[in-house]
Protein backbone atom coordinates (compact mmCIF):
# COMPACT_ATOMS: atom_id res chain seq x y z
CA UNK A 1 0.00 0.00 0.00
CA UNK A 2 1.07 3.36 -1.37
CA UNK A 3 0.97 6.29 1.51
CA UNK A 4 1.51 10.14 -0.14
CA UNK A 5 1.36 12.88 2.40
CA UNK A 6 -0.50 16.37 1.53
CA UNK A 7 2.31 18.70 2.17
CA UNK A 8 5.81 18.76 3.98
CA UNK A 9 3.78 19.80 7.53
CA UNK A 10 1.50 16.48 6.78
CA UNK A 11 5.06 14.53 6.42
CA UNK A 12 6.09 15.87 9.59
CA UNK A 13 2.90 14.87 11.46
CA UNK A 14 3.99 11.59 10.43
CA UNK A 15 7.48 11.45 11.56
CA UNK A 16 6.63 13.37 15.17
CA UNK A 17 3.92 10.70 15.57
CA UNK A 18 6.32 8.06 15.51
CA UNK A 19 5.75 6.87 11.81
CA UNK A 20 8.03 4.99 9.52
CA UNK A 21 8.54 5.54 6.02
CA UNK A 22 8.64 2.38 3.62
CA UNK A 23 9.95 2.25 0.50
CA UNK A 24 6.88 1.85 -1.44
CA UNK A 25 5.58 5.47 -0.18
CA UNK A 26 5.22 8.19 -2.10
CA UNK A 27 7.61 10.24 0.07
CA UNK A 28 8.29 14.29 -0.26
CA UNK A 29 11.73 14.32 -2.55
CA UNK A 30 13.87 16.35 -0.33
CA UNK A 31 13.35 13.29 2.25
CA UNK A 32 14.07 10.97 -0.67
CA UNK A 33 17.10 12.88 -1.20
CA UNK A 34 18.76 13.56 2.17
CA UNK A 35 17.56 9.63 3.39
CA UNK A 36 19.81 8.64 -0.04
CA UNK A 37 22.49 10.80 0.01
CA UNK A 38 22.94 9.67 4.00
CA UNK A 39 22.72 5.81 2.79
CA UNK A 40 24.88 6.31 0.16
CA UNK A 41 27.53 7.84 2.42
CA UNK A 42 26.77 5.10 4.87
CA UNK A 43 27.48 2.42 2.03
CA UNK A 44 30.37 3.97 0.58
CA UNK A 45 32.54 3.76 3.94
CA UNK A 46 31.25 0.30 4.93
CA UNK A 47 32.99 -0.56 1.63
CA UNK A 48 36.11 1.33 1.63
CA UNK A 49 36.15 0.30 5.56
CA UNK A 50 35.81 -3.58 4.61
CA UNK A 51 38.56 -3.46 1.50
CA UNK A 52 40.89 -1.74 4.45
CA UNK A 53 40.44 -4.64 6.75
CA UNK A 54 41.28 -6.83 3.64
CA UNK A 55 44.36 -5.47 3.20
CA UNK A 56 45.75 -6.68 6.58
CA UNK A 57 44.55 -10.31 6.35
CA UNK A 58 47.44 -11.39 5.17
CA UNK A 59 49.51 -9.06 8.18
CA UNK A 60 47.41 -10.37 10.74
CA UNK A 61 49.34 -12.10 13.08
CA UNK A 62 48.14 -15.73 13.73
CA UNK A 63 45.55 -17.90 11.78
CA UNK A 64 42.70 -16.77 14.31
CA UNK A 65 43.14 -13.12 14.19
CA UNK A 66 43.57 -13.56 9.97
CA UNK A 67 40.25 -15.53 10.80
CA UNK A 68 38.56 -12.46 12.55
CA UNK A 69 39.84 -10.33 9.72
CA UNK A 70 38.24 -12.00 7.27
CA UNK A 71 35.14 -12.33 8.55
CA UNK A 72 35.00 -8.34 9.21
CA UNK A 73 35.54 -7.92 5.75
CA UNK A 74 33.15 -10.12 5.25
CA UNK A 75 30.88 -8.39 7.67
CA UNK A 76 31.83 -4.88 5.75
CA UNK A 77 31.34 -5.85 2.17
CA UNK A 78 28.03 -7.44 2.88
CA UNK A 79 26.91 -4.60 4.89
CA UNK A 80 27.75 -2.87 2.04
CA UNK A 81 26.05 -4.94 0.14
CA UNK A 82 22.54 -4.38 1.79
CA UNK A 83 23.01 -1.01 1.88
CA UNK A 84 23.85 -0.11 -1.86
CA UNK A 85 20.51 -1.94 -2.65
CA UNK A 86 18.16 0.01 -0.29
CA UNK A 87 20.38 3.03 -1.78
CA UNK A 88 19.45 1.91 -5.33
CA UNK A 89 16.07 1.28 -4.88
CA UNK A 90 15.60 5.06 -3.78
CA UNK A 91 15.73 6.06 -7.88
CA UNK A 92 18.61 8.25 -7.87
CA UNK A 93 21.53 5.83 -9.06
CA UNK A 94 21.75 2.36 -9.25
CA UNK A 95 24.60 0.34 -7.64
CA UNK A 96 27.47 0.44 -10.60
CA UNK A 97 26.86 4.31 -10.57
CA UNK A 98 27.20 4.81 -6.98
CA UNK A 99 30.83 2.60 -7.24
CA UNK A 100 31.77 4.48 -10.51
CA UNK A 101 31.61 7.70 -8.86
CA UNK A 102 33.18 6.35 -5.56
CA UNK A 103 36.07 4.68 -7.50
CA UNK A 104 36.81 8.04 -9.47
CA UNK A 105 36.71 9.77 -6.47
CA UNK A 106 33.55 11.41 -7.13
CA UNK A 107 32.08 10.52 -3.83
CA UNK A 108 31.93 10.77 -0.31
CA UNK A 109 32.96 8.60 2.64
CA UNK A 110 33.76 8.36 5.90
CA UNK A 111 37.07 10.09 7.28
CA UNK A 112 38.91 7.30 8.76
CA UNK A 113 39.55 5.83 5.67
CA UNK A 114 41.72 8.56 4.30
CA UNK A 115 44.41 7.91 6.54
CA UNK A 116 47.19 4.52 6.72
CA UNK A 117 47.37 2.18 9.23
CA UNK A 118 51.08 2.21 10.12
CA UNK A 119 51.68 -0.84 12.28
CA UNK A 120 49.43 -3.97 13.29
CA UNK A 121 48.90 -1.10 16.09
CA UNK A 122 46.91 0.69 14.31
CA UNK A 123 44.48 -1.76 13.28
CA UNK A 124 44.08 -2.37 17.11
CA UNK A 125 43.22 1.30 17.39
CA UNK A 126 40.48 1.56 14.40
CA UNK A 127 38.84 -1.50 16.00
CA UNK A 128 39.26 -0.58 19.10
CA UNK A 129 39.27 3.40 18.82
CA UNK A 130 36.96 3.92 14.94
CA UNK A 131 34.72 1.27 15.09
CA UNK A 132 33.49 2.51 18.55
CA UNK A 133 32.79 6.01 17.08
CA UNK A 134 30.87 4.25 13.83
CA UNK A 135 28.71 1.94 16.51
CA UNK A 136 27.71 5.20 18.50
CA UNK A 137 27.00 6.76 15.42
CA UNK A 138 25.15 4.08 13.79
CA UNK A 139 23.46 3.13 17.01
CA UNK A 140 22.03 6.46 17.37
CA UNK A 141 20.72 6.53 13.91
CA UNK A 142 18.64 3.22 14.70
CA UNK A 143 17.69 4.40 17.83
CA UNK A 144 15.05 6.50 15.36
CA UNK A 145 15.51 6.12 11.29
CA UNK A 146 12.64 6.98 10.48
CA UNK A 147 13.53 5.03 7.13
CA UNK A 148 12.68 1.59 7.45
CA UNK A 149 14.71 -0.58 4.70
CA UNK A 150 17.20 1.34 6.22
CA UNK A 151 16.76 0.81 9.64
CA UNK A 152 15.64 -3.15 9.21
CA UNK A 153 19.66 -3.10 7.48
CA UNK A 154 21.00 -0.94 10.63
CA UNK A 155 19.74 -3.53 13.45
CA UNK A 156 21.98 -6.35 12.01
CA UNK A 157 24.74 -3.88 11.11
CA UNK A 158 25.08 -3.03 14.77
CA UNK A 159 24.13 -6.17 16.07
CA UNK A 160 27.86 -7.02 14.32
CA UNK A 161 29.34 -4.29 15.02
CA UNK A 162 28.85 -5.00 18.97
CA UNK A 163 30.77 -8.60 18.12
CA UNK A 164 33.57 -6.58 16.19
CA UNK A 165 34.00 -4.38 19.49
CA UNK A 166 34.56 -7.24 21.73
CA UNK A 167 37.16 -8.14 19.51
CA UNK A 168 38.93 -4.56 19.73
CA UNK A 169 39.06 -4.64 23.25
CA UNK A 170 40.45 -8.45 23.14
CA UNK A 171 43.23 -7.04 20.97
CA UNK A 172 43.76 -4.24 23.18
CA UNK A 173 43.38 -5.93 25.85
CA UNK A 174 46.58 -8.42 24.97
CA UNK A 175 48.62 -5.47 23.56
CA UNK A 176 48.40 -3.96 26.97
CA UNK A 177 49.54 -7.02 28.62
CA UNK A 178 52.56 -7.10 26.39
CA UNK A 179 56.16 -5.23 25.89
CA UNK A 180 57.10 -2.15 26.48
CA UNK A 181 57.48 -1.81 22.79
CA UNK A 182 54.32 -3.51 22.06
CA UNK A 183 52.97 -0.14 24.35
CA UNK A 184 54.70 2.02 22.54
CA UNK A 185 53.54 0.43 19.30
CA UNK A 186 49.50 1.53 20.66
CA UNK A 187 50.86 4.66 21.99
CA UNK A 188 51.99 5.73 18.59
CA UNK A 189 48.93 4.64 16.78
CA UNK A 190 46.46 6.30 19.97
CA UNK A 191 48.39 9.46 18.81
CA UNK A 192 47.30 8.81 14.76
CA UNK A 193 43.84 7.86 15.46
CA UNK A 194 42.77 9.87 18.10
CA UNK A 195 41.60 13.33 16.45
CA UNK A 196 39.98 11.38 13.15
CA UNK A 197 38.07 9.58 15.44
CA UNK A 198 36.96 12.40 17.27
CA UNK A 199 36.34 13.84 14.24
CA UNK A 200 34.58 11.25 12.48
CA UNK A 201 31.41 12.52 14.55
CA UNK A 202 31.54 15.81 12.34
CA UNK A 203 31.27 19.16 13.56
CA UNK A 204 28.06 20.77 15.67
CA UNK A 205 25.11 19.75 13.75
CA UNK A 206 22.80 22.60 12.12
CA UNK A 207 19.55 22.67 14.40
CA UNK A 208 18.25 23.28 11.09
CA UNK A 209 19.60 19.91 10.13
CA UNK A 210 16.66 18.05 7.71
CA UNK A 211 18.13 14.49 9.18
CA UNK A 212 17.30 15.44 12.47
CA UNK A 213 13.85 17.02 11.97
CA UNK A 214 12.92 13.85 9.69
CA UNK A 215 14.98 11.63 12.67
CA UNK A 216 16.78 9.95 10.77
CA UNK A 217 19.74 11.05 13.26
CA UNK A 218 18.34 11.03 16.74
CA UNK A 219 20.88 13.04 18.44
CA UNK A 220 23.23 15.85 17.41
CA UNK A 221 26.72 15.56 16.08
CA UNK A 222 28.14 17.56 19.09
CA UNK A 223 26.27 15.36 21.61
CA UNK A 224 27.42 12.00 20.43
CA UNK A 225 30.94 13.35 20.58
CA UNK A 226 30.74 14.15 23.43
CA UNK A 227 29.54 11.35 24.97
CA UNK A 228 32.54 9.41 22.74
CA UNK A 229 35.11 11.29 24.77
CA UNK A 230 33.57 11.23 28.10
CA UNK A 231 33.66 7.38 27.68
CA UNK A 232 37.16 6.83 26.12
CA UNK A 233 39.48 9.63 27.82
CA UNK A 234 38.78 7.83 31.34
CA UNK A 235 38.90 4.14 29.64
CA UNK A 236 42.28 4.85 27.70
CA UNK A 237 43.74 6.75 30.57
CA UNK A 238 43.13 3.68 33.16
CA UNK A 239 45.19 1.48 30.34
CA UNK A 240 48.09 3.93 30.42
CA UNK A 241 47.66 5.56 27.71
CA UNK A 242 47.97 9.61 26.82
CA UNK A 243 45.53 10.79 24.76
CA UNK A 244 47.12 13.34 22.39
CA UNK A 245 45.97 16.55 23.72
CA UNK A 246 47.72 19.15 25.74
CA UNK A 247 44.73 21.17 26.49
CA UNK A 248 42.41 17.73 27.77
CA UNK A 249 41.14 18.52 31.45
CA UNK A 250 39.01 17.52 33.16
CA UNK A 251 36.04 20.61 34.01
CA UNK A 252 34.46 19.96 37.45
CA UNK A 253 31.76 22.65 37.26
CA UNK A 254 30.97 21.70 33.43
CA UNK A 255 27.05 21.47 33.32
CA UNK A 256 25.57 22.93 36.56
CA UNK A 257 28.71 20.99 38.46
CA UNK A 258 28.22 17.26 36.44
CA UNK A 259 31.64 17.78 35.61
CA UNK A 260 33.37 16.71 32.11
CA UNK A 261 35.66 16.05 30.21
CA UNK A 262 36.81 18.89 27.84
CA UNK A 263 39.09 18.61 24.42
CA UNK A 264 41.07 21.71 23.16
CA UNK A 265 39.02 23.55 20.59
CA UNK A 266 38.62 21.12 17.62
CA UNK A 267 40.20 21.85 14.48
CA UNK A 268 38.20 20.76 11.27
CA UNK A 269 40.27 21.60 8.47
CA UNK A 270 41.74 17.71 8.39
CA UNK A 271 38.23 16.20 8.30
CA UNK A 272 36.79 18.82 5.54
CA UNK A 273 39.82 17.72 3.14
CA UNK A 274 38.81 14.20 3.29
CA UNK A 275 35.53 15.11 1.96
CA UNK A 276 37.49 16.38 -0.88
CA UNK A 277 39.42 13.43 -1.25
CA UNK A 278 42.14 15.11 0.25
CA UNK A 279 43.09 13.07 3.47
CA UNK A 280 46.66 11.65 3.57
CA UNK A 281 46.25 8.70 2.11
CA UNK A 282 42.92 9.23 -0.06
CA UNK A 283 44.32 8.74 -3.36
CA UNK A 284 46.03 5.49 -2.67
CA UNK A 285 42.94 3.96 -1.04
CA UNK A 286 40.97 5.03 -3.38
CA UNK A 287 42.99 4.02 -6.60
CA UNK A 288 43.15 0.40 -4.77
CA UNK A 289 39.62 -0.02 -4.38
CA UNK A 290 39.08 1.02 -8.21
CA UNK A 291 41.73 -1.31 -9.03
CA UNK A 292 40.14 -3.87 -7.14
CA UNK A 293 36.77 -3.49 -8.66
CA UNK A 294 38.48 -3.53 -12.44
CA UNK A 295 40.60 -6.98 -11.01
CA UNK A 296 37.26 -8.50 -9.77
CA UNK A 297 35.16 -7.80 -12.99
CA UNK A 298 35.52 -11.23 -14.31
CA UNK A 299 33.49 -12.74 -11.20
CA UNK A 300 30.63 -10.18 -11.71
CA UNK A 301 30.09 -11.21 -15.78
CA UNK A 302 30.96 -14.80 -14.79
CA UNK A 303 27.98 -14.91 -12.11
CA UNK A 304 26.14 -12.73 -14.73
CA UNK A 305 26.49 -15.44 -17.23
CA UNK A 306 25.85 -18.61 -14.96
CA UNK A 307 22.78 -16.84 -13.95
CA UNK A 308 23.30 -16.88 -10.57
CA UNK A 309 22.60 -13.68 -8.50
CA UNK A 310 25.16 -11.30 -8.62
CA UNK B 1 15.36 -42.82 43.14
CA UNK B 2 18.33 -42.33 45.98
CA UNK B 3 18.92 -39.09 46.85
CA UNK B 4 22.57 -38.73 44.44
CA UNK B 5 20.37 -39.60 41.81
CA UNK B 6 18.50 -36.26 42.07
CA UNK B 7 21.26 -33.73 43.22
CA UNK B 8 22.48 -35.43 39.50
CA UNK B 9 19.94 -34.20 38.06
CA UNK B 10 19.50 -31.14 39.50
CA UNK B 11 23.28 -30.38 38.67
CA UNK B 12 22.73 -31.21 34.93
CA UNK B 13 19.39 -29.43 34.91
CA UNK B 14 21.49 -26.23 36.16
CA UNK B 15 24.32 -27.02 33.55
CA UNK B 16 21.56 -27.39 30.18
CA UNK B 17 19.97 -24.17 32.35
CA UNK B 18 23.20 -22.18 31.66
CA UNK B 19 24.04 -23.79 28.17
CA UNK B 20 20.78 -22.27 27.22
CA UNK B 21 21.09 -19.03 28.48
CA UNK B 22 23.87 -17.81 26.09
CA UNK B 23 22.71 -15.77 23.23
CA UNK B 24 24.74 -15.66 20.19
CA UNK B 25 26.62 -13.07 19.78
CA UNK B 26 25.50 -11.37 16.19
CA UNK B 27 21.45 -12.14 17.64
CA UNK B 28 20.96 -10.31 21.07
CA UNK B 29 18.49 -12.13 22.72
CA UNK B 30 18.53 -15.54 20.73
CA UNK B 31 19.85 -18.53 22.62
CA UNK B 32 22.19 -20.75 21.20
CA UNK B 33 20.32 -23.62 22.54
CA UNK B 34 17.01 -21.69 19.98
CA UNK B 35 19.78 -22.12 16.84
CA UNK B 36 20.54 -25.80 17.49
CA UNK B 37 24.08 -25.05 18.34
CA UNK B 38 24.26 -27.93 21.20
CA UNK B 39 24.45 -31.20 20.73
CA UNK B 40 24.96 -32.72 24.09
CA UNK B 41 25.13 -31.65 27.73
CA UNK B 42 26.73 -34.46 29.83
CA UNK B 43 27.70 -34.53 33.61
CA UNK B 44 29.72 -37.13 35.22
CA UNK B 45 31.83 -36.92 38.51
CA UNK B 46 31.00 -33.29 38.79
CA UNK B 47 32.36 -32.40 35.56
CA UNK B 48 30.46 -30.83 32.49
CA UNK B 49 30.78 -31.84 28.83
CA UNK B 50 29.55 -29.88 26.40
CA UNK B 51 29.64 -30.80 22.78
CA UNK B 52 28.09 -27.73 20.16
CA UNK B 53 27.68 -27.52 16.67
CA UNK B 54 28.85 -24.69 14.56
CA UNK B 55 26.86 -23.42 12.07
CA UNK B 56 30.00 -23.04 9.68
CA UNK B 57 33.47 -24.23 10.73
CA UNK B 58 35.20 -21.08 9.72
CA UNK B 59 32.33 -18.76 12.28
CA UNK B 60 35.13 -16.27 13.69
CA UNK B 61 32.23 -16.72 16.80
CA UNK B 62 33.19 -20.18 17.86
CA UNK B 63 35.98 -18.58 20.66
CA UNK B 64 33.53 -16.19 22.00
CA UNK B 65 30.42 -18.52 22.26
CA UNK B 66 32.49 -21.36 23.99
CA UNK B 67 34.07 -19.10 26.09
CA UNK B 68 30.30 -17.46 27.48
CA UNK B 69 28.92 -21.30 27.47
CA UNK B 70 31.97 -22.10 29.77
CA UNK B 71 31.64 -18.85 32.19
CA UNK B 72 27.64 -19.56 32.58
CA UNK B 73 28.63 -23.26 33.35
CA UNK B 74 30.76 -22.56 35.63
CA UNK B 75 29.17 -19.30 37.33
CA UNK B 76 26.79 -22.09 38.49
CA UNK B 77 28.95 -23.54 40.86
CA UNK B 78 27.31 -26.78 39.90
CA UNK B 79 30.44 -28.56 38.61
CA UNK B 80 34.11 -28.03 39.31
CA UNK B 81 35.28 -28.49 35.13
CA UNK B 82 33.93 -27.95 31.83
CA UNK B 83 34.84 -29.23 28.51
CA UNK B 84 33.80 -27.71 25.70
CA UNK B 85 34.26 -29.36 21.90
CA UNK B 86 33.19 -28.33 18.64
CA UNK B 87 31.69 -31.21 16.91
CA UNK B 88 32.67 -31.83 13.15
CA UNK B 89 29.14 -33.96 12.75
CA UNK B 90 26.80 -33.57 12.61
CA UNK B 91 26.55 -30.55 9.93
CA UNK B 92 23.92 -27.50 11.11
CA UNK B 93 21.22 -27.00 9.49
CA UNK B 94 18.61 -24.60 9.01
CA UNK B 95 16.14 -27.27 10.43
CA UNK B 96 17.68 -26.94 14.28
CA UNK B 97 16.43 -23.31 14.78
CA UNK B 98 13.29 -23.92 16.61
CA UNK B 99 9.88 -22.37 15.17
CA UNK B 100 9.24 -19.58 17.93
CA UNK B 101 12.84 -18.33 17.18
CA UNK B 102 12.70 -18.27 13.44
CA UNK B 103 9.43 -16.16 14.13
CA UNK B 104 11.82 -13.57 16.34
CA UNK B 105 14.93 -13.91 13.64
CA UNK B 106 12.29 -12.65 10.88
CA UNK B 107 10.53 -9.76 13.48
CA UNK B 108 14.01 -8.46 15.23
CA UNK B 109 16.33 -9.05 12.03
CA UNK B 110 15.26 -9.49 8.88
CA UNK B 111 16.62 -13.05 8.69
CA UNK B 112 14.15 -15.87 7.30
CA UNK B 113 14.97 -19.65 6.53
CA UNK B 114 14.36 -21.41 3.40
CA UNK B 115 11.09 -23.24 3.92
CA UNK B 116 11.07 -27.15 3.28
CA UNK B 117 10.19 -26.72 -0.80
CA UNK B 118 13.31 -24.15 -1.10
CA UNK B 119 10.89 -21.27 -0.95
CA UNK B 120 11.12 -17.68 0.63
CA UNK B 121 8.54 -15.86 2.25
CA UNK B 122 9.25 -12.10 3.00
CA UNK B 123 9.53 -11.47 6.72
CA UNK B 124 8.77 -7.78 6.92
CA UNK B 125 5.63 -8.32 4.10
CA UNK B 126 4.80 -12.08 3.80
CA UNK B 127 4.97 -11.45 0.11
CA UNK B 128 6.04 -15.00 -2.28
CA UNK B 129 8.05 -12.67 -4.38
CA UNK B 130 11.63 -12.90 -2.72
CA UNK B 131 14.32 -13.77 -4.85
CA UNK B 132 18.03 -14.55 -4.02
CA UNK B 133 20.58 -11.52 -5.00
CA UNK B 134 23.68 -12.53 -3.53
CA UNK B 135 25.31 -16.35 -2.47
CA UNK B 136 27.47 -14.52 0.27
CA UNK B 137 25.93 -12.24 3.03
CA UNK B 138 27.83 -10.37 5.70
CA UNK B 139 28.20 -13.65 7.61
CA UNK B 140 29.20 -16.86 6.67
CA UNK B 141 25.45 -17.95 7.21
CA UNK B 142 23.47 -16.01 5.60
CA UNK B 143 23.16 -15.08 2.02
CA UNK B 144 21.20 -11.79 0.59
CA UNK B 145 17.99 -11.71 -1.04
CA UNK B 146 15.55 -9.27 -2.46
CA UNK B 147 11.31 -8.66 -1.60
CA UNK B 148 10.05 -7.09 -4.95
CA UNK B 149 7.00 -6.68 -3.23
CA UNK B 150 8.00 -4.29 0.02
CA UNK B 151 11.54 -3.67 -1.22
CA UNK B 152 13.48 -4.75 1.36
CA UNK B 153 16.95 -6.57 1.62
CA UNK B 154 16.27 -9.56 3.43
CA UNK B 155 18.84 -11.96 4.70
CA UNK B 156 18.42 -15.66 4.66
CA UNK B 157 20.07 -18.28 7.25
CA UNK B 158 21.75 -21.45 5.36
Amino acid sequence: MTRSWTDLDDFQNFIDGGGIVEAVDDMPDDYRAEVFRFIEFHANSELMGGLTERDWIPRAPGVRLKQIFLAKTQDEIGHAHLLYQVAADMGFKDRTQMLEELFDGRSRFHNVFHYQAVTWADQIAIAYLVDAAAFASQRAVFAECTYGPYKRVLKRIISEEGFHMRHGEEMLLRLTEGTETQREMFQAALDRWWWPAVHLFGPDSDPNDPLLRWKIKSQPNEQLRHAYIQKYVPLLQSYGFRIPDDNLHYDDTFDGGKGAWLTSDIDWEPLKATMRQGGPDSRRRISNAAANYADTAWVREALQRTGAAA
Amino acid sequence: MNSRTLTDRATLEAVQFAVASVHDPEYPGVSIAELGLVETVRVEDSEATIDLIPTYGGCPALDFIARDVRNAVMATQAVTACTITWLRAPIWTPDRVTGDVRRFLESEFTVTLRRSDGSLVCPVCGSGTVRDTAPMGPSRCRSLAYCDDCRNPVEVMR
